[in-house]
């Protein structure tokens, strides 16, 4: 049963044909909480809410975005799950508490997106009343966000330049060999870095993979480790 | 070296790639061994060969050299240099001397001779009707090539074109098009591998290059499973 949930889930995400605005709407249903919200923010996109099933979850997007504090950062900036499952006994988050108090949030959860070195934004979810979300849910929730992270760098690097000229192209294929063997990931999630660091610094694919060859950039998911 | 010597091993090399061409092989490491044998056996300091892309744009597929300021002077020749020429006019196209012969393709003459290259011969690979690409030879002398040395370098293009198009029988257009898709996709996933040893082993990229094939060859594998393998991280060297 939860393993179909998760499956449709997960093809309603991937699916070309969602609009990026609707990728909220699947964790609600997946996890039955009472609203979810997809935004980004951090160092690398600007703050901005992509998707939310309701004002509500909206509304909780823009006051942690506007107070600086709330779980949307906690997760981006741990790059793991928050989960608080009685908002008004936590002691984690004093001011954003005060100003959800009286929107009828019981708990409220969130899940970071970032891929590789890259810092996206994060996936709120929230439940009227007090409850928790169970080992394999957050599990599936990740998964999930993890899918969400490519389809949302994927749509913020299409207006990017496509890489021209054969020699190029060699270099960026290099260069992605050598990002999957520091990141240990895919092919296809390196290229996607890297175009996602050509976007962020607004230069050619070409020049980022130049410098991953001559080792003056260097990714790593532990962003102390990276070098500029 | 000396004709006969010569003579032997241009004897050797064929039947060698005849052999390949009929026991089955793998394309990249067919293109590979043809520059090698270009290099090894014509009078000539580095060789390549250029597959046209879908969009019509040659692509370097194999190189005596990996250093990517190499592979940069062939891929300027794609754009506009001898390479070009050879391939749209499908002729045999010199440039004797690049400190003298500067105005038809400024930038490459320019680069080429940065690089040491004074001369370059671009042969096209044709099948009847289609030119699928070029051989490259380059030399760091002036001068034109011997006439032995033209002959011996046309028979190595026809085996590179027969080679890349009957890896499976093609007999169409469209399956041309896709034979070629498929050694320039080949080339890729190499260029992916190569920057896989050169981040985990610390290595130049033509050093990287070097490492991957002499495990192809010390396992008797193809260089592309074994580039396949590296990026899927089912292997590490």
């Amino acid at each position: 049963m939860t393993a179909d949930a998760f499956r449709d889930a997960s093809e309603t995400v991937s699916d070309p044909a969602t609009d990026i605005a609707d990728l909220a709407r699947p964790f609600v249903g997946l996890l039955r909480v009472s609203g979810a919200s997809v935004s980004t923010f951090g160092p690398f996109l600007d703050a901005r809410t992509i998707s939310a099933t309701d004002e509500r979850a909206g509304r909780i997007d823009e006051l942690q975005f506007d107070l600086g504090e709330g779980p949307c950062w906690d997760a981006l900036t741990t790059r793991r799950p928050v989960i608080e499952p009685d908002l008004a006994s936590s002691t984690a988050w004093p001011v954003f508490a005060e100003a959800v108090r009286g929107q009828r949030v019981g708990a409220i959860f969130a899940f970071p997106l970032v891929l590789g070195p890259l810092e996206l934004g994060a996936v709120d979810l929230y439940s009227d009343s007090p409850r928790s979300l169970e080992v394999e849910q957050q599990r599936q929730a990740l998964a999930l966000s993890s899918i969400v992270s490519r389809i949302l760098l994927r749509h913020v690097v299409s207006g990017a330049q496509p890489v021209t000229g054969t020699f190029s192209r060699r270099l960026v294929h290099q260069a992605t060999g050598m990002v999957l063997a520091q990141l240990e990931t895919t092919p296809e999630d390196a290229y996607l870095v890297i175009q996602g660091r050509a976007f962020a610094e607004n230069r050619s694919m070409r020049d980022v993979a130049e410098d991953i060859i001559e080792r003056r950039i260097r990714f790593s998911t532990r962003p102390e480790e990276e070098t500029q | 070296m000396t004709e006969t010597t010569r003579d032997e091993k241009l004897f050797d090399a064929f039947a060698t790639l005849a052999d390949t061409l009929v026991a089955g092989y793998d394309v990249m490491d067919l293109l590979q061994s043809l520059v090698d044998y270009c290099h090894d056996l014509l009078d000539v300091d580095s060789a390549g060969i250029l597959l046209a892309n879908l969009r019509g744009e040659l692509e370097v597929v194999a190189s005596t050299s990996e250093a990517n300021t190499v592979v940069e002077i062939m891929q300027l020749d794609a754009d506009a240099g001898p390479c070009t020429q050879a391939f749209h006019e499908r002729i045999v196209v010199s440039v004797p001397d690049t400190e003298v012969d500067t105005d038809r393709w400024p930038a490459f003459s320019k680069s080429a001779r940065s690089q040491g290259i004074r001369s370059v011969y671009a042969i096209p690979l044709r099948l009847r009707e289609t030119t699928i690409g070029t051989l490259n030879l380059m030399r760091d002398q002036p001068g034109e090539l011997n006439p032995y040395d033209v002959r011996a370098a046309q028979a190595l293009a026809d085996v590179a074109t027969i080679g890349i198009l009957q890896e499976r029988a093609v007999s169409d257009a469209s399956a041309i098009r896709d034979q070629l898709q498929h050694a320039l996709s080949s080339r890729v996933v190499i260029e992916q591998a190569k920057g896989v040893v050169a981040e985990t082993a610390k290595l130049s990229m033509d050093a990287a290059f070097d490492r991957i094939r002499s495990h192809a060859r010390s396992h008797q594998m193809p260089l592309s499973q074994v580039a396949r393998q590296l990026v899927g991280g089912e292997l590490r060297l």
